[in-house]
């Protein structure tokens, strides 16, 4: 019999109480007859959603959006407060992996022991424990202490065990930010081949990559509540959306990509289109329009617009500007709107890209915007900064070898 | 997963799919305890039997109570049952809560980790029962049919143990005081349970509260399986089985409502 879903949330959330200060007995007596002057939190609410069995499933969010909470509630850790989680079959969750390794033990009983915390009997740890040992590739140091370990090959083991557990639903936290280049790879691979073996997969992570390689839906999570839930590449762009909202909005009304700082020029707004829609996720090559909107209040001579596109890392990769546009002055009052057309020839990543306006040639700036964030899937295999759409040639030279 | 409770059935249910999680856990916590120290598992035998033979020394010499079978195995019979709980109950006590990191991640019923304290500190007390019994044959006591009732006794005790193990653990993630308050009890407790003295020997005044101790119930019985029990230690049977039965109705009320937000709290 196959079962229709593997997860499902009906309506679930949770709230969280938050305790004062005092723990005391006695002014926690008080607070019961008191009446409780307890708060609480919802750290998720009003949560549906259905796995089938085999889907690899995102979740993303920013930080405190209550992608932890949902990942406990999968995990059986935390009940919910309100509706239903039902998850079938066994889970093995990846929260933080080695969970319950102990130091002082080998290795070998390690595996052991995280394998039975993980639901696993003795005789089924018997069989897996070569192809643990084979995958962590700690063969060598199986009897040592864990503590004689590097943090790498706990992590390498922890995560072996796990996923040789072959659970049904697989619940992967931030652990796919740990280890080297291969070991990820390696991952990736496994966990390719546990899914399309049947495995349910959720991947709670920040590695869009990560999301966007594995998953073909993702939910998006901000303070508790579902913004997205579907497409990945969708839930990457509003994630981009979100991520331009300051963390403690202070003034709710200033439109995204608005002007910081002048009284010569306001930027009104900034925004990046693909195909004249309102977008955040790009595939390498698109051409993207980014349009800037500036009212001017004093009339400027030579205003010139310029962007900069930084990646992750702040680096600027690229700048540029309307000087040889060359508009001779614009009317104190008036609105000019400049639209940007490039390629998005760019690796996968988050970008930022900011909207600043000049006066003159090498005359001072007189705003910026703040900056618009977007996500872009690179091209498979391409490495680096930039994605200089290379073409490739490979001949054989005639003659005798 | 609806709602916060969970069903006794199901909890039962849990906790014996994970039976092979606690014996895990206890093998490993016991094991771990003494494999840095040079002499290894002789301290699990070794302390309580210094403590007790310091106690032996102390109450024989100094302040001179007169026992039927010789003190020294009058007071270990006692102290065997006495050490495993006091022990066990210090520890368990704080189980879910020390073993957060854990908890907090993974799912399996939280009375497991109570419970598994209860196991680990049994395999240190099955090597005291036999020093017990050897210490009965070297004094000259013998051992006698009535030694069957050593099983009942350990069932008791462990019955008695564990479910205010069960019961302190859940409170203690609530109200981190319980860890104290178990510690100070127990230094009265040691004084109102009949380890140093027969149930027989106690004076008018805290006759009722030795009597009502859920665990001179089990010291008598541990007594009667050896040295012979003191008069009049039948009823504290009963007192202690009630109170056995008692602590784990409440056990189960807490780990019913609370199993599945604890780590809530973690």
């Amino acid at each position: 019999m196959t079962a229709a879903f593997a997860v499902r949330l009906t309506d679930a959330g949770k709230r969280y109480t938050k305790y004062d200060d005092n723990p005391l007995l006695v002014s926690s007596l008080r607070h019961v007859r008191a009446g409780s002057r307890r708060s609480t939190l919802w750290a998720v609410r009003n949560v549906d959603l259905e796995i089938p069995p085999g889907e690899c499933f995102g979740v993303i969010g920013r930080n405190g959006s209550g992608k932890s909470t949902l990942l406990q509630m999968l995990a059986g850790v935390t009940a919910p407060t309100e509706g239903r989680v039902q998850v079938r079959g066994r889970v093995a969750p990846l929260i933080s992996v080695g969970v319950g390794f102990h130091s002082e033990l080998t290795g070998r009983e390690n595996v052991y022991l995280n394998g039975t915390i993980l639901g696993l009997s003795r005789a089924e740890l018997d069989r897996l424990f070569d192809d643990i040992v084979d995958f962590a590739g700690v063969e060598r140091f199986i009897d040592t202490p864990v503590k004689f370990y590097s943090s790498g090959m706990v992590v390498r083991l922890g995560f072996a065990v796990a996923i040789q557990a072959q659970p049904d639903v697989l619940v992967v936290d931030e652990v796919l930010a740990v280890g080297d280049f291969a070991f990820q790879l390696k991952c990736f691979e496994r966990m390719t081949a546990i899914r399309d073996a049947g495995t349910t997969i959720v991947v709670v992570t920040h590695n869009l990559n990560a999301v966007r390689r594995l998953c073909e839906r993702t939910l998006l999570l901000h303070d508790g509540v579902v913004q997205h839930l579907g497409d990945t590449t969708e839930a990457l762009s509003r994630y981009h959306a979100l991520l331009d909202t300051p963390e403690e909005p202070e003034d709710e009304t200033a439109p995204l990509g608005a002007s910081v700082g002048s009284d010569a020029v306001t930027i009104e707004s900034t925004d990046l289109r693909l195909q004249g829609r309102s977008t955040r996720a790009l595939d390498a090559g698109d051409v993207a329009e980014v349009e800037v909107r500036a009212r001017f209040h004093d009339t400027t001579a030579e205003p010139i617009f310029g962007f900069a596109l930084r990646n992750e890392a702040r680096v600027p990769v690229y700048y540029d500007d309307t000087t040889l546009l060359a508009v001779d002055k614009v009317e104190g009052g008036r609105v000019l709107t400049c639209r940007m057309r490039v390629p998005a020839n760019l690796v996968t990543g988050s970008y930022t890209i900011t909207a600043m306006v000049r006066s003159g040639f090498d005359g001072p700036e007189l705003t910026h915007s703040t900056p618009l964030s977007f996500y872009v899937a690179g091209r498979p295999i391409v490495h680096g900064i930039v994605d200089l759409h290379a073409s490739f040639e490979v001949t054989e030279e005639p003659g005798l070898p | 997963m609806e709602g916060e409770a969970t069903t006794l059935r199901r909890l039962g249910a849990e906790l014996w799919a994970s039976r092979s999680l606690i014996a895990m856990l206890a093998r490993k916590d016991f094991f771990v305890r003494y494999r840095r120290a040079s002499f290894g598992l002789l301290w699990a035998v070794g302390l309580p039997v210094f403590q007790a033979a310091v106690l032996a020394v102390v109450f024989s010499q100094v302040v001179r109570i007169e026992t039927g079978p010789p003190y020294v195995v009058f007071l270990f019979a006692a102290y065997v049952p006495w050490s495993y709980f006091s022990l066990t109950l210090g520890a368990a006590a704080t189980a879910i809560v020390d073993n957060s990191g854990l908890a907090s991640k993974i799912y399996f019923p939280r009375a497991a980790l109570p419970l598994t304290t209860v196991l680990t500190n049994l395999y240190g007390s099955a090597v005291t029962l036999a020093v017990l019994l050897g210490l009965t044959v070297a004094y000259g006591v013998g051992i006698g049919p009535a030694v069957v009732l050593l099983v009942p006794a350990v069932a008791l005790l462990v019955m008695l143990t564990g479910s205010m193990s069960l019961l302190a653990s859940a409170t203690h993630v609530y109200f981190r005081d319980v860890r104290y308050v178990t510690q100070a009890a127990m230094t009265v407790w040691f004084y109102v349970t009949p380890v140093l003295y027969p149930l027989d020997r106690v004076p008018g005044g805290i006759a009722p509260l030795v009597k009502l101790n859920p665990m001179t119930g089990v010291v008598e019985l541990f007594r009667a399986a050896t040295v012979g029990a003191d008069p009049g230690w039948l009823p504290t049977v009963a007192v202690s089985v009630a109170w056995s039965l008692a602590c784990l109705a409440g056990a189960l009320v807490l780990h019913r409502r609370y199993d599945r937000v604890f780590a809530d709290l973690l």
